[in-house]
């Protein structure tokens, strides 16, 4: 157990800092991690290799629960280390045949599983095969190249929706997003609304780098974005993360993007990695928040005025699932109503807590 | 002129100030030219060394400093100095020393316990006599921990700066210059702003070109006397400097990125104890050193000390508001730790127990396991963890730590009340009180504003004795009094002063205060004030006082001579006077530790005298008009030692012979002495002295004239 926690409190230790921020980044980090910790320890049974990840996960998902890819990429892991065992079990038991035991039907995927138990673990008591480990690392290791590949299984599917002469509305600065605009921009020619997205402006940054890539930019002030809405084709929009029932955690003025989107009757496609959807329900509209350093909403040297009044800077904005049309994801589009099939499919729902 | 040179920056306004220009005929600088072979050593590791220490020479946490160090005070219910640690974890420091003194057991535990938990390597220096800044660098320089560039701060440092950038700014300075010794980086923040010290305040004198730090000055709150009021600073800045900012909106958080001379130059330097107003001011005061220091101004991070109750408060409310995010309680810190944010700044742990009609209003912390009950109203409060809050409880701005108990229809209003206190039901507490630990106020007690009560006994041999006016009848504690009697003779600290750094601080209560005082006190006023226009109207007196102090303690202390010389030196600089000046104390101090009748080998017959001091003198001592005076000093000096002139001839042959010999004055000056009517006149001693010299004279001359007989005959020789 000794071993990785040097890791682990390091990973701890950047996430409480905010060293690491952004969902790509801490989500290859979790994945590193989890390599290092699964390759390094010794374990025998499932149950052994599912707490000792659990264990993991806990403490870096109560680091900064806000980061929400860290959780989803624990759990995705814990879900191929079931399902590996789960295979092992049942290759064991069909060489087995004297033992009469009725094999899972197929995986978890089947409506069966859906409707009756899921997610039974193992028997602990079954001898696997010495493959497993390399196996299961194996399988990890694909994962990997699935986040690392992520944007180009997103961009790939940019001139299905974006079409010529288009008017595309964006806020805030997304490299999902990014990529996305850069690649429809190679076939078609269309123009691209940003808004600057205060405090943070990250979407000066955005339209600066869609200039760059040869694609007709315009920053808007956030104000603006009513105004204009009517003459936008299409919302794309970048996220933080997905919740389980579809809202959004994305940068502040995303809801009142969409909702204007709504008013004018325009689509709002949200572009995303798998590894953003989170099992989690937004109990609270706060619940996965960030209030940041008011500091850029009212500057510090204002003396007396910060003694009187309460400055709140919140960094994302919770969307509700009803103001979002499409979701691309690296596995294609989905509805916000399939995203429960995708929860089912990627998680084992005995993991979406990390308690022990 | 002089005010045309001044560019007025910041808000100066606000304060009444008289800037002083001293004009001082210029000196040739030294240019220091670093050469290749420095610079290659200049590439340095990029491990950066921390030293970091903490003071608690101020004693403005008092009395609940006298059960822990200011540093483990719970600031939002994290240590102090976890802050510290944490802002210097962020900016990459992997080696830690921090320097203790009182209660260092404490200390110690808390940063063996930090350290198991971080990958930063900390050491903890416990020195008993290390009461200042200065000390700790001495000590630092002694042990020769250090031998990089490190960042100094202080144990009270809350900031979520990154200081990268800071450390490249003063590497690459560091490159081109070897003489810039150390950055300073000071925050912007409006003349008024909370996060400001009140009466902790400083000017600075800056060249934005060359980020150069010009001239400091600390600024006091109330400026009662000329001196605090008056800034008096070189004219020579002008040559050099064709733009100048005079400053008073930085905020100084003594976060400083010092080079590795930095403690080298305290212990030249031993009477420097604070780093700003005494080795800011000195170094850059002198210009001997040829040191320059420099600054870093930053404007859009957080930065503060939490060096007073006042600051307790500011910065506590900042964190709590978020200024100095990450840092802030739902951050979790402390591995421990697990807070939730709520809407309207509350910040809550999960084991809580919140009773269904209490009200928790804006910008409050409650820590773990802490129960409230009915009715209870908390307004900008932190609660620390395991309390018990009774019902209908009036809780604004206060700052309640671990373990205390309130019980029913108790207020507390504006005030710290510290770990185990028990507050018994139908309490008041006014604002502006300190309640250390483990005192009981008894119940229906009221305590006024301003108090400070204590649990611990006067003396330590002793019993608590309670009072029962303050703490009430079934109370526990008494209200501590501060020691009147400082140190620190030459800190005069206006009774204004001591207060605007208190917690819930307020104008109109000092005015009351004051007018108290005056009508207590109103002779003393102005005797304090006649006292004050003495002092500044008699310079040489402290001069003197200040020299014979210095003689005393060099040779009772037996320091070097090369340390007399030097803190001499820097007397007579602060004091702004001449070698003349110097001489006239010098020679005097020196032939008063001759014991005639002492035996040899005792260290103070005339001869050892002479020789362990005389190179003393020699260093007051330069040109042919020196010498000259010097011998007048000589003259007189003997003669005032005794009223027997025989006695007096007993000193004064040897140390004229001293002089000659060691070339501490040459035979041109011995003569021109001996021949001018001023050592002919005087008192008769002083004649009967002079006549004492007539055969050294007379072989001088002598020999001279043989001398210049030899020339002649070279001459004719080479003729």
């Amino acid at each position: 157990m000794s071993r990785h926690n040097e890791l682990v409190d390091d990973l701890v230790a950047k996430l409480k800092r905010r060293q690491l921020v952004g969902s790509s980044t801490v989500a290859q980090a979790t994945l590193k991690l989890l390599i290092v910790v699964i390759s390094k320890n010794t374990w025998t049974t499932c149950n052994q290799l599912v707490t000792l990840v659990k264990s993991v996960g806990q403490r870096l998902v109560e680091a900064n629960p806000t980061e929400l890819a860290v959780g989803n990429i624990i759990r995705r892991v814990l879900h191929v280390i079931r399902e590996m065992f789960r295979e092992a079990e049942s290759s064991v038991s069909q060489k087995n045949q004297t033992e009469f035991h009725s094999a899972p039907l197929s995986t978890s995927s089947s409506m069966y599983n859906l409707l009756g138990e899921t997610g039974s673990t193992p028997d602990d008591n079954v001898q696997y095969s010495s493959s497993l480990r390399s196996n299961i690392i194996q399988e990890i290791r694909d994962l990997r190249d699935e986040l690392e590949g992520i944007y180009d299984n997103i961009k790939n599917q940019a001139s299905l929706q974006i079409h010529s002469n288009e008017i595309i509305m964006t806020i805030g600065r997304s490299k999902t997003v990014e990529e996305f605009l850069k690649m429809a921009a190679v076939k078609r020619k269309f123009q691209v609304l940003v808004a600057e997205s205060a405090p943070s402006y990250s979407g000066q940054e955005m339209a600066l780098e869609l200039s760059k890539a040869g694609i007709e930019t315009t920053v808007i002030p956030d104000s603006a974005v009513f105004a204009v809405m009517s003459r936008v084709n299409k919302v794309i929009l970048g996220t933080h993360a997905v919740l389980a029932n579809g809202g959004l955690v994305a940068i502040s003025g995303t809801h009142m993007m969409a909702a204007a989107a709504k008013h004018h009757s325009i689509p709002v496609v949200v572009c995303t990695g798998l590894y953003k959807l989170s099992p989690l329900y937004p109990y609270d509209e706060d619940s996965f928040n960030v209030t940041f350093n008011p500091d850029s909403v009212l500057g510090f040297e204002e003396g007396d005025l910060i003694e009187k009044i309460t400055v709140t800077n919140p960094y994302y904005d919770y969307v509700s699932p009803d103001f979002v049309n499409l979701f691309i994801t690296n596995q294609g589009g989905h509805p916000p109503s399939y995203l429960y099939r995708l929860i089912v499919e990627n998680y084992d729902p005995n993991d979406h807590t990390f308690d022990l | 002129m002089m005010t045309e040179a001044l560019k007025q920056a910041g808000d100066v306004t606000d304060i009444e100030w008289e800037i002083i220009v001293l004009h001082t005929p210029t000196k040739p600088v030294q240019s220091k030219k670093s050469t290749l072979m420095e610079k290659l050593q200049q590439t340095r590791d990029d491990e950066e060394e921390e030293e970091y220490y903490r003071n608690y020479f101020d004693e403005r946490f008092r009395p609940i400093t006298l059960e822990t160090a200011r540093c483990l005070l719970p600031l939002c219910n994290v240590p102090l100095i976890s802050y510290t640690f944490e802002f210097l974890a962020v900016a990459g420091v992997q080696e830690i020393f921090v320097f203790c003194c009182s209660h260092s057991d404490k200390v110690k535990a808390f940063v063996k316990q930090y350290g198991k938990s971080s990958n930063m390597k900390i050491h903890t220096i416990v020195s008993q006599e290390c009461m200042s800044v200065g000390d700790a660098m001495r000590e630092l320089d002694a042990k020769q921990l250090i031998d990089t560039d490190f960042i100094l701060v202080t144990g009270d440092v809350v900031s979520n700066m990154k200081l990268d950038k800071v450390l490249d700014e003063h590497r690459a300075r560091r490159q081109a210059d070897k003489s810039a010794i150390m950055t300073m980086v000071l925050k912007k923040a409006s003349p008024q702003h909370r996060s400001r010290a009140v009466g902790d305040g400083s000017l600075f004198v800056l060249d934005q070109a060359s980020k150069e730090c010009l001239h400091y000055q600390p600024v006091k709150a109330f400026k009662s006397t000329r001196r605090d009021r008056r800034m008096t600073m070189d004219m020579e800045i002008f040559d050099k400097h064709p733009e100048v900012q005079v400053r008073n909106d930085l905020i100084d958080c003594q976060i400083d990125i010092c080079s590795v001379e930095v403690p080298a130059l305290f212990t030249e330097n031993f009477d420097y104890q604070d780093i700003r107003a005494d080795f800011v001011h000195g170094i850059l005061t002198s210009d001997l050193l040829g040191k320059t220091i420099h600054f870093h101004e930053v404007s859009d991070v957080y930065a503060a000390r939490v060096r007073s109750t006042q600051m307790y408060d500011a910065v506590s409310k900042d964190i709590i508001s978020r200024w100095t995010f990450p840092m802030v309680p739902d951050s979790n810190l402390q591995a421990e730790d697990c807070y939730e944010y709520r809407r309207g700044l509350v910040y809550k742990e999960k084991s809580v127990v919140l009773s269904r009609t209490c009200v928790v209003e804006e910008k409050v912390v409650i820590g773990a396991n802490t129960q409230i009950s009915e009715k209870s109203v908390l307004s900008n409060c932190v609660i620390g963890k395991n309390c018990v809050i009774g019902s209908n409880v009036k809780i604004d701005n206060a700052y309640i730590w671990d373990n205390v108990r309130i019980m029913d229809n108790c207020v507390v209003q504006h005030s710290i009340i510290a770990n185990g206190a028990v507050l018994e039901h139908d309490v008041t507490i006014n604002k502006g009180c300190l309640i250390s630990f483990n005192v009981t106020v008894g119940a229906n007690a009221t305590v006024p504003a301003y108090s400070r009560l204590t649990a611990l006994p006067e003396d330590e041999d002793e019993e608590l004795v309670s009072e029962p006016s303050i703490v009430g009848a079934t109370g526990r504690g008494r209200s501590y009094k501060e020691a009147e009697d400082s140190d620190d003779e030459d800190e005069e600290v206006d009774p204004k002063n001591k207060g605007v750094n208190r917690l819930a601080y307020d104008m109109t209560a000092l005015k009351l205060e004051e007018a108290k005082a005056r009508e207590d006190s109103a002779s003393e006023f102005e005797s304090e004030a006649s006292d004050i226009e003495e002092e500044e109207a008699n310079p040489a007196e402290e001069l003197d006082r200040e020299i014979a102090q210095t003689l005393d303690r060099a040779f009772k202390e037996k320091h070097d001579v090369d340390i007399a010389a030097l803190e001499l030196n820097t007397l007579r600089m602060a004091s702004n006077s001449n070698f003349h000046e110097m001489r006239k104390r010098i020679i005097p101090g020196v032939l008063k530790h001759i014991d005639l009748a002492a035996a040899p080998g005792s260290g103070k017959t005339v001869k050892e005298i002479l020789a362990r001091w005389g190179p003393l003198i020699g260093r007051m001592i330069h040109d042919e008009a020196d010498q000259v005076d010097g011998l007048f000093i000589l003259q007189r000096a003997c003669a005032g030692l005794y009223e027997d002139s025989t006695k007096s001839q007993k000193v004064f042959a040897p140390a004229l012979r001293y002089f000659y010999d060691e070339d501490i004055t040459e035979e041109d000056a011995i003569l021109s002495w001996y021949h001018s009517e001023k050592s002919q006149q005087g008192t008769e001693i002083e004649k009967k002295l002079r006549e004492v010299a007539t055969p050294m004279i007379e072989f001088l001359e002598q020999s001279e004239s043989e001398e210049e007989d030899d020339d002649e005959d070279e001459d004719e020789d080479s003729e």
